[in-house]
């Protein structure tokens, strides 16, 4: 099996699956407790259908929206997703470069293995970064400063990790970062040698853009619950959010809004957007979908701030549903990773490439010419 | 196993696996992206259920039917399909003759392995031409004229073909038409002899009504989705139907109509029929049931022109739920073609006289003698 196999999401997962050591494989699969959430993610899209119209006389439909005041040419992009370098060793630079390619944003986690400047360095396209509230409150600051610095457009906030979720599978494989190797975990990065070969031949594995102010997570083996109630405040609250996006001062999102009433909150402090997300069903298990709640909440705050959906999307007519739902856009954070693990750079440009098909030849079929005709009466909701 | 073992659709579909080369097999079998909507025309009928009436003198049951203007004895038919004489050597000349035999519609499609003077020649019960609007004029004038001369009663639209489905079935199997051998093919044609024997025997394969036309299809191997996407037209619009309706100027249907707006811009351009239908799933998936989107399109259209409710029946009783809501005939394509591929035109009689056989049973339970005495109140929708 290789990249030219891969068709849609479960192709890039079996082939990611074989490409990387099994930790490392289920730190990306896996998802909170009994991943409930997780599965609903995906599964929350089929309980309701599209309604195409005919003869519409289509011709090449138009994909492109505006999303944190940029044109990108199609409603998805990538969700910002930490240590990339473990799944290949393009790491983030890879999934910059295809996101550019095809004209949408790459988005930068505050764990990423590659420095904000690094990847501005690489990528002219749109740039989102992803923020951690730290304890220390200088490592903040100093990220939103050298985001700005370095051209990013736009910052999000990541509020639904105060604590870190419960990763049984994480448990079981013994997963930390950087790597450490088991006694159980030994033969399946065995099995993988040239995962190995090439973690060991490229650059060190960091996490660049706090590894000076904390040798966690860089030079001490950390798992990611342990770091992530190590370092992150969990006492954060609306202040602090405010706070962010008064000094950002540009577009910016709440990542992990999932009420109504938060979402009107994140209007009042500013917001440009919010990120409707469960976290990939990583953190609350048992937690409410993305897309059962899109509705919801676009209904009461859609015309006054950008409503990306994050979660569960493996398919163009998922974009299709959530965008009639009321969505700007969605992203996605496991479908890139696999791909991501699957063929570095060619694999997100290969995947980007399935989903740009998938969501125009599926506009075709719709009847609609552009995204704004994708409204609440293209969807229905069986009883 | 054998014909007589096969007592109902799946009986039928695992013949035709034993028979077929499997990516001919899965040609029928698969639908488009992950299947969804190919499950749910089935899984829809399950939503609701049948009330019956007791003690109202049923030993004989009519199920006549009349649409186009025709009377049929049985109130479904055999809706178009293409390439008939893959999946069996005698193809539409097996299914025609089956037809007939039960005096109901046979659907010939544009992509038929006969040619409609021979299928004219051959019998005299009603006969429906499904259409494909290519980009080239000459062969879209070539197959109205002929079906004319050749006396079909119905001509059928297509409009949920404007670009290929992604049957990743097909890409994995390596589907084509004609036939093409591969390396990852050649072991499950080597292993149905038989099926290999009698395509190179009976006959060459032809697409009659467009080979004249276009070499794809014939002597130049393509698939079904690449032929939607590369030789039909896809400005196809309102304007274009309408003149195609009065060109014909006999009964005119659109098939693949889900919305109620289209429906009613079907009654408009002198439409005289509908088939609400999604393609059996194989074009836009999480779309809309037929089944599930049926009542709203009667309710705005069925007196004005004939409902037929197409893809999903594998059961009488389907066929007696979709009639009660107000379907003028049910149509269904794999309904009959696994019993083609299992027995050419003996199991297609088969495969009719076991759905006949199960309609006059159920509309005996159901305290019906008559197909106009089913109605809404037979059915209750759960909650």
């Amino acid at each position: 099996m290789n990249l030219k196999d891969c068709h849609n999401f479960s192709d890039f997962r079996k082939l990611a699956k074989k490409k990387l050591p099994s930790p490392i494989f289920h730190y990306i699969d896996g998802g909170a407790d009994d991943e409930i959430t997780l599965r609903r993610n995906t599964e929350s899209f089929n309980e309701c259908d599209l309604l195409p119209n005919i003869l519409a006389s289509v011709g090449k439909p138009d994909l492109s929206t505006t999303l944190f005041g940029k044109k990108i040419e199609m409603p998805i992009f990538l969700s910002p997703s930490a240590m990339q370098r473990l799944y290949h060793h393009e790491g983030d630079l890879a999934s910059a470069r295809a996101a550019e390619k095809f004209g949408t944003f790459y988005s930068m986690s505050t764990m990423a293995n590659n420095t904000i400047e690094e990847v501005s360095n690489v990528s002219n396209g749109p740039k989102l970064f992803q923020l951690y509230v730290h304890k220390d409150k200088s490592i903040t600051d100093d990220l939103i400063d050298r985001s700005r610095i370095s051209g990013f457009d736009a910052m999000c906030l990541t509020v639904d990790t105060l604590v870190a979720g419960n990763r049984e599978k994480d448990h079981r494989t013994g997963f930390t970062t950087p790597p450490r190797l088991t006694l159980q975990s030994l033969i399946s990065f065995a099995m993988c040698p040239e995962w190995v070969f090439n973690y060991f031949t490229h650059k060190k594995f960091e996490l660049s853009n706090v590894a000076k102010k904390t040798d966690k997570g860089t030079n001490i083996s950390k798992s990611v619950i342990e770091y992530i109630n190590e370092q992150y405040d969990p006492a954060m609250n609306w202040k602090d959010a405010e706070y962010c996006v008064k000094k950002w001062n540009g577009p910016f999102a709440l990542k992990g809004v999932m009420s109504v009433e938060d979402a009107k909150r994140a209007i009042d402090i500013g917001c440009t957007a919010i990120m409707i997300s469960n976290h990939g069903g990583r953190q609350l298990d048992g937690s409410r979908s993305p897309f059962d709640q899109v509705k919801a909440i676009s209904d009461a705050v859609g015309d006054k701030l950008e409503i990306i959906l994050d979660g569960g999307i493996r398919r163009g007519t998922h974009v299709l549903k959530a965008l009639a739902a009321g969505a700007t856009a969605c992203s996605f954070g496991k479908m890139f990773l696999f791909a991501l693990s699957s063929g570095g750079q060619h694999g997100v440009e290969r995947l980007l490439q399935n989903m740009h098909d998938e969501i125009n030849r599926n506009m075709i079929l719709m009847g609609c010419k552009n995204l704004k005709e994708l409204d609440a009466t293209k969807l229905i909701y069986r009883k | 196993m054998n014909l007589n073992n096969c007592h109902n659709f799946s009986d039928f579909k695992k013949l035709a696996k034993k028979k077929l080369p499997s990516p001919i097999f899965h040609y029928i079998d698969g639908a488009a992206d992950d299947e969804i909507t190919y499950g749910r025309n089935t899984s829809a009928f399950n939503d609701v259920d049948l009330v019956p009436n007791v003690l109202r003198g049923v030993e004989n049951v009519d199920l006549s039917t009349t649409i186009f203007g025709k009377k049929l004895d049985l109130p479904f038919y055999l809706a178009p399909t293409a390439l008939q004489r893959l999946f069996h050597y005698d193809g539409e000349r097996a299914v025609g003759k089956a037809a007939q035999k039960f005096n109901t519609m046979f659907g010939v499609s544009a992509l038929a392995t006969v040619s409609v003077e021979e299928i004219s020649s051959m019998i005299d019960t009603p006969k429906m031409f499904q259409f494909y609007f290519h980009k080239d004029r000459g062969l879209n004038d070539s197959c109205l004229e002929r079906a004319k001369a050749a006396k079909f009663d119905v001509m059928a639209l297509t409009v949920d073909t404007i670009t290929g489905g992604n049957r990743e079935r097909d890409l994995r199997t390596g589907f084509t038409s004609p036939p093409k051998l591969t390396l990852s093919s050649l072991f499950s044609f080597a292993t149905k002899p038989m099926w290999g024997i009698n395509y190179l025997t009976k006959g060459k394969f032809e697409l009659p009504h467009l080979q004249d036309y276009v070499k794809e299809g014939t002597d130049t191997n393509t698939s079904i989705g690449q032929y939607f996407s590369t030789m039909l037209d896809q400005s196809m619009n309102w304007k274009d139907a309408e003149k195609l309706c009065s060109q014909w100027g006999g009964h005119f249907a659109l098939k693949g109509i889900m919305s109620v707006e289209d429906a009613k811009r079907a009654v408009d351009i002198g439409c005289t029929g509908i088939m609400v239908s999604n393609h059996g799933g194989r074009q836009l998936d999480g779309s809309r049931a037929p089944f599930d989107q049926l009542a709203e399109i009667i309710d705005a259209v069925g007196d004005k022109l004939d409902v037929i409710c197409e893809g999903g029946f594998q059961r009488g009783t389907h066929m007696l739920k979709a009639l009660s809501l107000g379907a003028k005939a049910c149509s269904g394509g794999r309904l009959y073609l696994y019993a083609l591929a299992a027995g050419g035109q003996e199991g297609v009689e088969r495969a009719i006289e076991k759905y006949k056989a199960e309609l006059v049973r159920d509309m005996k339970l159901m305290g019906c003698t008559k197909i106009s005495e089913l109605n809404r109140n037979n059915l209750r929708f759960r909650r």
